[in-house]
């Protein structure tokens, strides 16, 4: 009854808009645009990165190039021993770090409260996740590559397990830290140990969570180019033994993409686009392959 | 890495860790994960005491000099940090430059603006970027960045800006498109994505009821995001900030293709510079063991150490303020 | 059902419904397919206030957050019908939503002290829409802080956080804070329901002074909260609004069985 009437009443004298409310509204108007612009600038740029790798990358991708090691300029060289160099100082670099980041988390989470020690500790693996890695190609050459007088694969996957020990330290923590308290109880209920507690139940149910820490880890690891370059240093040919030069993906790509011969660019390009997508891969898997079983 | 750095939270204690006598077992258990933890200490009390033993014959011949002089001249065997340490700064200030506001508004404009669907898919696409090996960035940066700027951006500078008084020290120098702005929009492309997905996590984390008070009083998303959303999360967005710095400071791959390798200071841009990492990389191999050399660029390190390390304990300084 | 609603007494008492502030018409509302409100249509009286109660998910804070179109920061969520408020509907998308913000303020559940100090949380609201001189700021901050009760308790530290308070001072300094901008219209989303019985009575004892300054329109789930603090009640169930009437008469002889049965308790 009262809709007939409210049509022909106008508008109320409060909707009028004052200078102060046209302003507030082209402030948040021009705030709007350049954040769209800030958005779309990025979107261009990482853009602009995938479409040269793609273009590039895909131009030098042949079965010679997976299958060839390398090889000098206009032989028909390919990337294969950089390729499983690569693979070989990853996973020593991961069997290295594993063990050792558990045990660091496991300790922080399980024996880390308030004390000095444990604090340090935290602290210090933070520092070393973001210490310049380039430094820490060096740290390792001077323990590991000077004393005995030639580089070495295993100097190479020590270099990246210390790189990738602060991650799966922190994430083993926090992992652990989400384990309910009545888990715990329950196990201690039992009249289990402690570090049966620990191994068997708290690891084993933070275990997606501490498995997408161990990934990113890998991702981050396999494709630093600067812990290698001090330390395994590269080589032309095939090596599988860890006491020798070796090979791997991201110093191949460090050689060859400031060379002057075309075929060697041309693998920088691709040797870029598989490590990029191996390391994309990864984070693709961990972010949708466990955020799916966890929810 | 997905969360934000804001300062850790310690849940209440659950049990103490009583190493209860009746276990053998787990007293070994505290040992042997004691010892990883120990590791890790080590490991970076080694890497800074080989920097500080390797590079303290560099510093006991140059004395303080090495800080502040900028010659790096392996012919007559004289060298000084300044050059390398002034093209680090100067390149990761302007990669946070550019960096950190094209961050901030994209992740304003993810978080507040963008419709659901289309920011969850430029958000993981920029979360998956942050992911991408530095050496890709140096690559992209070297084939072409670096071309753009000696074919487009430096030439328009010169042309327009060549005889403006200051500016023109900003821009002059040969038009071949490495130097110190090429090195910094390269870091700041590499940072970016990694700086956005932190401030997008902490965004997202504020109480929505909190933002809707501030919406209901009749504020613009502006006016939300600048007088509410930002100062509830400062700490969680200096601390995404100071991480992208640390990157930036001892980037090395991204920024050795593209700064130009020279060890010279100035105001221009477009001048080639140096990094500590970059020259690092670049000299180390030609370095004879027990050389000055080496042990200058020993020095560059503990010296890169201490700027990473200075960045890392000033975050946490401001964050340990906003929480008393 | 709504028809019978406008032939109530109720409405017949003072057919020149100019004194409603709000008046909703066949209002739907949806999260995305599912409809949460179904062709509602009330009016709120000028300086009273209504409660809504109802079984929660019954649609009373959907309504509530619909007059500052609170909904419109979420996609997928769509209201038809009309609300009108001084000559224009709220629902329409062309409507200045911060003027719209700024003239219907509301409170929710849970006290939100904005990060910053007791004066500024005031100061806040205030500044968006008007520019006043320190001195003029100064009072408007005495004044809503006085109406809450608060400035005796609070007026040596205006500069402090806003998070130090205790959770009643809160709630009260949230409730300043959107009285603070002169709002026409003031929302209440269970205000009380995480305060103490104290800090409640407090709260409901503000209700009765600012009712005569603003149409109030509150939403709890306490029934002895409506029957103590309004004028009219409106009972929600499945997102219909079942019945409304004068608090008096809804809690002593309400007409539906639903109603009865809510009120005494038999389901909710």
């Amino acid at each position: 009854m009262s809709r007939m009437k409210d049509t022909g009443r106008t508008m109320g004298q409060g909707w009028r808009k004052g200078p102060r409310a046209t302003r507030r509204l082209v402030t948040d108007r021009l705030a709007t645009a350049l954040s769209l612009g800030a958005t779309a600038l990025l979107v261009i740029a990482l853009a602009s990165i995938l479409w040269t790798l793609l273009r590039n990358g895909i131009a030098g991708l042949s079965i010679a190039a997976l299958i060839h090691p390398m090889g000098p300029p206009g032989t028909n060289g390919g990337l294969a021993n950089a390729i499983v160099g690569s693979v070989i100082q990853t996973v020593v670099a991961l069997l290295i770090a594993t063990p050792i980041g558990l045990g660091c988390g496991v300790f922080l989470s399980e024996f880390g409260r308030g004390s000095r020690f444990a604090t340090s500790v935290r602290f210090v693996s933070d520092v070393l996740l973001s210490a310049p890695s380039i430094l820490i190609g060096l740290f390792v050459y001077l323990v590991l590559v000077a004393p005995f007088g030639h580089f070495s694969g295993l100097a190479g996957s020590v270099a990246l397990a210390i790189l990738a020990v602060p991650i799966i330290v922190r994430t083993t923590e926090d992992m652990l830290r989400l384990v309910p308290v009545a888990m715990r109880e329950a196990g201690a209920a039992l009249g289990a140990a402690h570090w049966r507690v620990v191994l068997f139940l708290c690891l084993r149910s933070a275990a997606p969570g501490v498995l997408t820490g161990i990934l990113l880890a890998l991702a981050r690891v396999s494709g630093e180019t600067a812990p290698l370059l001090f330390t395994s240093l590269g080589n032309q040919n095939w090596s599988f033994s860890l006491d020798r030069p070796m090979a791997s993906l991201p110093i191949a790509i460090y050689q060859y993409a400031g060379a002057s011969y075309d075929d060697w660019v041309r693998l920088a390009w691709t040797g870029a686009l598989l490590v990029t997508l191996g390391v994309l891969g990864i984070n693709i898997i961990v972010r949708f392959g466990f955020r799916k079983k966890q929810s | 890495m997905k969360r934000a750095p804001a300062p850790r939270t310690t849940p209440a204690p659950l049990q103490e860790a009583r190493a209860t006598p009746l276990w053998k077992g787990d007293r070994l258990f505290r040992l042997v994960v004691g010892f990883c933890a120990l590791l890790v200490l080590v490991s970076l009390g080694g890497l800074v005491l080989t920097m500080a033993f390797g590079g303290s014959k560099a510093f006991a011949t140059f004395g303080p000099e090495f800080v502040v002089s900028n010659i790096w001249n392996p012919v007559t065997n004289q060298y000084g940090a300044l050059a390398p340490v002034f093209g680090t700064l100067g390149s990761t200030l302007i990669a946070i430059l550019i960096g950190v506001p094209l961050a901030f508004g994209a992740a304003f404009w993810l978080t507040n603006i963008a419709p659901p669907v289309i920011a969850g898919i430029v958000g993981t696409a920029v979360q998956l970027l942050a992911a991408v090996p530095s050496i890709i960035f140096g690559m992209w940066g070297f084939f072409i960045v670096v071309p753009f700027m000696a074919q487009h951006v430096q030439p328009f500078f010169r042309h327009h800006f060549g005889h403006v008084p200051v500016i023109r020290w900003l821009v002059h120098g040969a038009p071949f498109g490495y130097g110190l702005l090429t090195g910094g929009i390269v870091l700041a492309v590499m940072i970016t994505p990694f700086v956005t997905a932190v401030m997008r996590d902490v965004f997202a984390v504020m109480p929505p009821m909190l933002k809707e008070s501030a919406y209901g009083l009749g504020a613009t998303r502006w006016e939300v995001m600048r007088r509410v959303i930002v100062p509830w999360s400062r700490a969680g967005m200096i601390g995404g900030v100071v991480l992208g710095m640390g990157r930036a400071l001892g980037e090395t791959m991204a920024v050795t293709f593209v700064i130009g390798n020279a060890n010279t200071i100035g105001w221009s841009l477009f001048a080639p510079r140096n990094t500590v990492a970059s020259l690092v990389a670049l000299e180390f191999p030609e370095s004879a063991a027990g050389s000055l050399k080496l042990s200058s660029l020993l020095a560059l390190g503990f010296i890169l150490m201490l700027l990473s390390f200075t960045t890392l304990a000033f975050a946490r300084w401001l964050l340990r303020e906003k929480k008393a | 059902m709504s028809e019978a609603l406008h032939e109530s007494p109720d409405q017949k008492a003072d057919p020149e419904s100019r004194d409603a502030a709000l008046e909703v018409r066949d209002l739907d509302f949806y999260y995305g397919e599912k409809q949460a409100l179904k062709s509602i249509s009330m009016d709120f009286r000028k300086q009273s206030v209504t409660a809504m109660i109802g079984p929660s998910g019954c649609g009373k804070s959907t309504l509530l957050r619909i007059f500052n179109r609170m909904y419109d920061l979420y996609p997928g969520q769509k209201a038809t019908g009309s609300v009108m408020f001084d000559g224009a509907n709220i629902l329409d998308p062309a409507l200045d939503l911060n003027t719209l913000r700024s003239r219907i303020g509301m409170v929710f559940q849970k006290p939100t002290p904005f990060p910053m100090s007791i004066y500024d949380n005031i100061a806040f609201g205030v500044r968006l829409h008007e520019k006043l001189s320190r001195h003029e700021m100064d009072a408007r901050v005495e004044d809503v802080l006085t109406r809450v009760a608060l400035w005796k308790e609070v007026r040596d530290r205006l500069r402090e956080p806003a998070s130090g308070m205790s959770g009643g001072q809160q709630q009260r300094l949230c409730i300043a804070r959107s009285i603070a901008t002169r709002p026409e219209v003031l929302l209440l989303d269970e205000p009380t329901s995480a305060l103490d019985p104290i800090s409640t009575a407090r709260i409901e004892e503000l209700l009765d002074e600012l009712k005569r300054d603003f149409t109030i329109a509150i939403v709890t789930h306490n029934m002895q909260q409506a029957a103590r603090c309004a004028d009219q009640v409106a009972f929600f169930y499945l997102g219909t609004l079942i019945e409304m009437d004068s608090a008096d008469r809804m809690f002593t002889n309400p007409r539906q069985k639903q109603t009865q049965d809510y009120i005494t308790g038999r389901f909710g």
